[in-house]
């Protein structure tokens, strides 16, 4: 970030046009604990103070088609110590709503392609998501205390649905391990679906409010199909 | 006025200076203070004139009232004392309850002896004023005597033998035509915020800073007793903060750690004082020069910092984003001083509810011409209960509620 000006076009200023939106950014005194606290902030000048900012001013076009928003992993930081309660992670996914859909990052455009097409971001066949999961369960029972453990799939009536990250059956299966005993060490009746497993709503991070409801509605559908009350659904 | 009697709740700035204003006008006053000295948190905090300049701080105004207070006759000091009941018949009745007066302030000659030969750190406590009289007091919660009587050395060793430590609670009814509540304020705890006080011994607090430039004149850090070479200052610590419904600007802070800071530079020039702020609030037609110079002695950055890390040698990095070139900074400073902010008192609901009257929804008194200053009350307020005030703020005030007073006391005589 070089100069200011590249970014703000001040003929462009609008006080009125956001007002609307329902997420306090004229509350902002501008004091920076958003920018301060923020893991993110400071990466090619990203500065959530000044995305605020640039909200009540209504440079809607220069935050739409700027990189910023995207460099955000709305963790929420900056919202929970924000002294004015202003709702600063909402504020980025708007804006990332607003972006034309074939401009949003590739990853994520692919990834919520291949999920609403085919259930997950990976478009992992079904068949191959079993392999994953049975291979990983034999490795645990491999490990002593642990002779006894299954993973159940599609177990109609378990106590506990779990979702399940897609990098968890692709580059981190190690990770599935942890929870996995954990559940295990407290008994838990849990289990996963086949399909539709994907916890990763990328419809959320791109500010795609239809894509993340039919994402959501799979895994309640799925609950209902199997009779679970409980859904752990990390991200 | 001879026959007329007021009763002031709280003995700091605002109550001590109300009080004099009152003597002046030949009216009595019953000065009722809940803890063992006169003077609230303003009688800690240090003179901040720099090249032998005044800049109006306030702090020995109210060191000047304190002394104008604590021997007039027509005052009645009551310290370790509470207003518990009052009732309005014509004059107002309060019940005033006091606690044991361990130190007898006509035999102590604020020796220290009783402070130095003390076992428990914190079990006898000192002012800040030496007007104060007595200077030192035994804190209840924490005197062994008190607790299982295993300890008594203070009295036995008290060369005036002023010390006792088996006296009563006493509980007195005293009648006054007027009572005016100057209770002040609450300085806010930034325990909950994320700087560490209280868990970092080198984070302090600007209130802090004030009773240890008053004591010792010098600035050095809690964990070594070392000079710190780098020193951040935090405002808005506790004010304009919707999530703690305290919004508003505690109007004092910037001045007085602009003030601090700048003095330091003059006592201690190598120190290197940064100071993060969100704008700059100040008052007064001088404050633009000083705002002027500070800045060739004081970095500024506008912006307040999120979060702060301990480090070695209990050190604190500090994360900022630099305003200038919005790059993330991490930086290490050997003190961080909070500019904490004025808050509503604990016992403001206590009172109120004594005198049947309603707080304002920010949890302050309604000040000037609302409630508690109503004609005919007989109610008044003054200083910081009912909102930020600067030392000079609050004596005016006093003294405009003390001409309140009188008008009042005219009104229902005729």
């Amino acid at each position: 970030m070089t100069s200011r000006s590249e970014i703000i076009n001040l003929d462009q200023v609008d006080h009125g046009r956001c007002r609307s939106w329902p997420f306090f950014q004229d509350y902002c005194v501008t004091c920076a604990l958003c920018a301060g606290s923020c893991p993110a902030s400071g990466i090619d000048g990203f500065d959530p103070r000044m995305l605020v900012r640039m909200v009540s001013l209504g440079l809607v076009e220069e935050l739409v088609e700027a990189r910023w928003p995207w460099i955000c992993t709305l963790c929420g930081k900056c919202e929970n110590v924000c002294p004015m309660e202003i709702d600063i992670a909402d504020l980025v996914r708007k804006i990332r709503s607003l972006r034309d859909r074939e401009k949003v990052p590739g990853i994520l455009y692919k990834g919520l392609a291949a999920a609403l097409e085919t259930g997950n971001n990976l478009r992992l066949p079904k068949e191959d998501f079993i392999f994953i999961i049975e291979d990983v369960a034999e490795e645990v029972a491999e490990e002593p205390g642990f002779e006894e453990f299954k993973a159940p799939v599609d177990k109609k009536g378990a106590n506990l649905l779990t979702t399940i990250h897609n990098k968890l059956v692709n580059t981190h299966t190690e990770d599935l391990k942890h929870w996995w005993k954990i559940f295990h060490a407290a008994q838990e009746d849990w289990t996963v679906t086949s399909e539709h497993w994907e916890g990763t709503s990328w419809g959320y991070f791109t500010g795609d409010d239809a894509a993340m409801k039919v994402m959501a509605g799979r895994i309640v559908e799925q609950m209902e199909q199997l009779e679970i009350k409980n859904l752990l659904w990390p991200e | 006025m001879g026959n007329k009697n007021v009763l002031i709740i709280g003995g700091g700035t605002a109550g001590l200076s109300a009080a004099v204003e009152l003597v002046n006008l030949d009216i009595h006053v019953d000065l009722v203070e809940k803890s063992d000295f006169l003077g609230g948190h303003a009688i800690g905090y240090t003179c901040k004139a720099t090249r032998n300049t005044c800049v109006k701080c306030g702090a020995c105004m109210v060191e000047e009232k304190l002394k104008d207070t604590i021997l007039h006759p027509k005052i009645k000091i009551w310290t370790g004392s509470r207003v518990q009941e009052v009732s309005k018949n014509g004059r107002f009745t309060a019940k005033i309850h006091c606690k044991p007066k361990y130190i007898d302030p006509h035999k102590c000659t604020n020796c220290r002896i009783c402070f130095d030969k003390c076992p428990v750190d914190g079990a006898i406590l000192h002012g800040f004023s030496k007007n104060n009289i007595p200077f030192y007091a035994i804190n209840e919660e924490l005197c062994l005597y008190l607790k299982d009587k295993s300890c008594g050395l203070c009295r036995d060793e008290c060369p005036e033998t002023a010390i006792n430590l088996d006296p009563k609670a006493t509980e007195y009814i005293k009648e006054a035509d007027a009572v005016l509540v100057a209770a002040g304020f609450h300085p806010f705890n930034p325990e909950d915020k994320p700087y560490g006080y209280h868990r970092f011994q080198n984070v302090i607090t600007s209130l802090d800073l004030e009773r240890m430039l008053k004591q010792v004149g010098r600035v050095k850090r809690p964990s070594d007793a070392t000079i710190p070479e780098r020193i951040a200052f935090i405002q808005c610590v506790g004010s304009r903060d919707s999530k703690l419904n305290h919004l508003w600007c505690s109007k004092v802070c910037c001045g007085s750690a602009l003030r601090m800071a700048r003095l330091l530079k003059e006592r201690q020039p190598d120190i290197d004082i940064s100071f993060f702020y969100i704008d700059v609030q100040t008052f007064g037609k001088d404050f633009e020069q000083f705002y002027k110079d500070v800045q060739e002695e004081v970095r500024m950055i506008r912006a307040i910092p999120g979060d702060i890390y301990e480090t070695d040698r209990q050190k604190l990095k500090i994360n900022f984003l630099d305003n200038n070139t919005h790059e993330t900074l991490e930086e290490i400073f050997d003190l961080v001083v909070l500019s904490i902010g004025i808050t509503p008192g604990k016992d403001n609901g206590e009172i109120a509810e004594l005198l049947h009257l309603k707080l304002a929804d920010s949890g302050f008194f309604k000040s000037g011409a609302e409630e508690a200053s109503a004609p005919n009350t007989g109610i008044f307020s003054a200083g910081t209960i009912s909102g930020a005030m600067s030392i000079p703020e609050t004596i005016a005030s006093a003294g405009k509620a003390a001409r309140q007073i009188v008008k009042y006391f005219r009104a229902n005589d005729s």
